[in-house]
């Protein structure tokens, strides 16, 4: 007997579908916007507790401190999946590494940006390792300070990186299996490691890391930022600490300038900037979730491939649990002689998946160069209207993860009592079915999150459609809306895919 | 109105009006209101045919289980394809100790019609190492009890270890391996691995930044030399 989850009802499943099409009738028939309104907030400016945040913010202190036990959890990942128990559910590697922590991830990105990556214990160790300090400016002799190649110093590696992480994910099947967890963190150390010593600041979080790319792209759409204060104290600004770091601090790792600084996509939050400016003109700031999405975030053709690739990975997860996603698998596994875990036949599954996704977006921004007449050449659009492509793999891997979160994030107070699982057994039918029963919320409220978070990824797509497009259309008409069609008929395909993937049954991970 | 009749509006409206501006217009306009309809419908087919899905793909994968209704004690299964047929392999107990007794259950059906494959098997074991000699042994030929393939097994030591099974049908040879684990091996490989690489990357930037800064350094000396 195999526990499963239900799917999203069916009336939740209506009411998104009212939601889009009213939604896309709006943007056929109304005029583009021609200016973005934005407003910021900046968390120092809050009377009383503002300064009390700015300090904090500061305080490298408290950000070693959590960096510690990060890296202590990391550790007892490490050995609880070498020295454990194989069995998933009993084993802190497996749950807390993809139960709690990769499920939630993407959550915390929601609230917090790319807080993650401040305390990542990949960095922390990496760091310690390499520049002996555990938090003062090394001496850079430590590494060899090369400069990453041209070749590689985009976000293609970080995409493949990314579809490796996927194909050992739910192909090899490392979710289930303690030692495979340890072994890939282990993995990771390593890059990170070498990454640190061979080339210059941290090519590894801006260039490499999987995670660290794709929290730092889904964070555009995050509703707080790290930016100045005043604008014009950096204006004016003749050091720039924030960019070469003091004798104590050191420079920002991912080589930005807080000045100049207009996208989320490459901070990691180290705060070092906000301890190395002499102005203390640095902090935290609310901002609209959609802001660089729809105008502030520069197009680039790397970064626009690794939004469509999150894209069409975040729906693969979805697509292999369908029925006929495993029949599929069986007859070309037969077709190509394929027999085992059947990773031949996985890996093209995999390969068609990145494929057609891209394909079809490849097309449809082609009939919308042919539609609106622009003279910008295909790249440029392509990267233009990839953006369109981030919200809506947030808001599906959101609304999935949502699943694993709630749902099988049950048992983590035994494993907390018990890491490595001794003396064990698997869980039992029972316990599966208490578990299945026992959830962190109402399966009421799970459901309507879920379709909140549906609504929000396709109204964020169409308006970053609406803004991107309104920049790309020549004449500004009265159906300039409907001159993007193409663009319109991709987020409402994409969405409706992800809805019924929502709307299916899936099985319980452990 | 049908689809095909909207679709053949659509097109003696753009033919009409192909050659001017507002044909133009006109023409985005159907186009739009055709395909959003056309997208309209597929999404209602596809919330209409909503089949109960099964997640999570586990072809090939250890699984465990407990079946806290008999007395068996907890079994370690993995589920897999070869040829034309669908093979499981069942490992009791899931996790069998050097010098206790275990047996290994296999069900061989056939893909198209589900009938079970009902010859011999041969099952051989061999040491699961990624480089080494293919010193695999004959644990024995079994014939099936109720479908079922049991071939018992004893080792005298703890380590990963690969069951073979080997069938023939139709005239074609079927061989599939399958993981079996032997009390807990030591896993220390990876991470000596991994402290090995850390520690030969780190000498290694050394020994090379200690070159590159030696004329530096032999500059400055020569420096303060001459300076004083």
């Amino acid at each position: 007997m195999t526990m499963t989850h239900p799917g999203l009802p069916e009336y939740w499943g209506m009411i998104i579908m009212v939601f889009i099409s009213l939604a896309v009738l709006w943007v056929l028939f109304s005029p583009t916007p021609a200016t973005v309104r934005t407003s910021v907030f900046s968390l120092a400016r809050i009377p009383v507790i503002g300064n009390g945040i700015r300090a904090i913010t500061a305080n490298r202190w408290l950000l070693l401190s959590l960096k510690f036990v990060m890296v202590g959890f990391f550790l007892l990942i490490i050995f609880a999946g070498l020295f454990g128990t194989p069995i998933p559910e009993r084993n802190m590697a497996t749950v807390l590494t993809w139960n709690l922590w990769w499920s939630g991830l993407v959550f915390s990105v929601f609230f917090l940006g790319s807080a993650w990556c401040a305390v990542c214990p990949l960095d922390a160790i990496s760091q310690w390792l390499v520049r002996r300090k555990l938090w003062r400016r090394a001496h850079p002799d430590n590494s060899l300070n090369l400069k990453v190649p041209r070749w590689m110093a985009n976000v293609w590696p970080a995409l493949f990186m990314f579809i490796a992480l996927t194909w050992l994910e739910l192909g090899v099947g490392i979710t289930i299996n303690p030692y495979a967890t340890a072994a890939v963190s282990l993995l990771m150390v390593v890059l990170a490691t070498a990454s640190l010593a061979i080339f210059q600041r941290k090519a590894f979080c801006r260039y490499f890391c999987p995670v660290g790319r794709t929290v730092g792209f889904y964070s555009q759409l995050s509703p707080i930022e790290l930016r100045p204060i005043d604008n014009d104290v950096c204006a004016s600004c003749k050091t720039l600490d924030c960019y070469h770091g003091t004798e104590e601090v050191e420079p920002c790792p991912t080589w930005l300038v807080m000045g100049r600084l207009k996208q989320n996509s490459y901070c990691t939050s180290c705060g070092n900037c906000t301890q190395s400016c002499p102005h203390e003109n640095i902090a935290w700031r609310f901002r609209p979730p959609s802001v660089e999405a729809l105008h502030s975030g520069r197009p680039h053709w790397d970064e626009s491939w690794f939004m469509i690739g999150l894209l069409a990975l975040t729906g693969f997860h979805g697509l292999t649990m369908m029925p006929f996603w495993e029949v599929w698998m069986s007859q070309l596994a037969q077709t190509i002689g394929d027999s085992g875990r059947l990773l031949w036949s996985f890996t093209i599954g995999l390969v068609s998946c990145l494929a057609v996704i891209a394909a079809i977006y490849a097309l449809l921004v082609e009939a919308t160069r042919k539609l609106t007449g622009t003279q910008l050449e295909f790249r440029r659009l392509f990267a233009t209207f990839a953006f369109i492509a981030l919200p809506l793999a947030f808001a599906y891997h959101m609304a999935h993860n949502l699943n694993h979160l709630i749902r099988e994030s049950v048992g983590l107070g035994e494993v907390f009592m018990n890491p490595f699982g001794t003396g064990t057994v698997p869980l039992s039918m029972m316990e599966k079915h208490e578990r299945h029963i026992t959830m962190w919320m109402s399966q009421d409220v799970l459901f309507a999150i879920q379709a909140g978070l549906m609504i929000f990824g396709f109204w964020i797509a169409i308006q970053v459609i609406r803004h991107r497009g309104a920049a790309v259309l020549v004449n500004d008409d009265r159906l300039a809306g409907a001159k993007l069609l193409p663009m319109l008929v991709f987020a409402t395909g994409i969405t409706g895919f992800h809805l019924w993937l929502l709307m299916q049954p899936m099985i319980m991970r452990m | 109105m049908n689809s095909v009749a909207r679709q053949k509006n659509i097109k003696t409206l753009a033919a009409k009006n192909a050659k001017g501006a507002t044909g133009k217009i006109c023409f985005t306009l159907y186009a739009a209101k055709g395909l959003f309809l056309l997208c309209g419908r597929l999404l209602t087919l596809f919330l209409v045919f909503t089949i109960p899905a099964q997640a999570h793909h586990v072809l090939g994968r250890p699984a465990y289980s407990l079946n806290e209704d008999s007395n068996t004690p907890p079994s370690m299964q993995v589920e897999t394809q070869i040829g034309n047929y669908f093979v499981t392999y069942m490992v009791f107990p899931a996790f069998p100790k050097a010098g206790e007794r275990g047996r290994v259950n296999l069900y061989a059906t056939r893909i198209d019609n589900g009938a079970a494959y009902n010859g011999e098997v041969q099952f051989k074991v061999r040491d699961d190492v990624l480089f080494g000699d293919d010193n695999s042994e004959t644990l024995g030929s079994q014939l099936p009890d109720d479908n079922v393939y049991r071939q018992g097994f004893v080792f005298s030591n703890d380590g990963d270890y690969i069951i073979t099974a080997e069938f023939t049908d139709g005239g074609e040879p079927y061989i599939i391996d399958f993981p079996l684990r032997i009390g807990s091996p030591a896993s220390v490989g990876p991470i000596g691995i991994a402290v090995g690489v850390i520690v030969l990357i780190l000498v290694g930037v050394n020994l090379v930044q200690r070159r590159r800064l030696l004329p530096a350094k032999l500059r400055n000396a020569h420096e303060e030399m001459s300076g004083r």
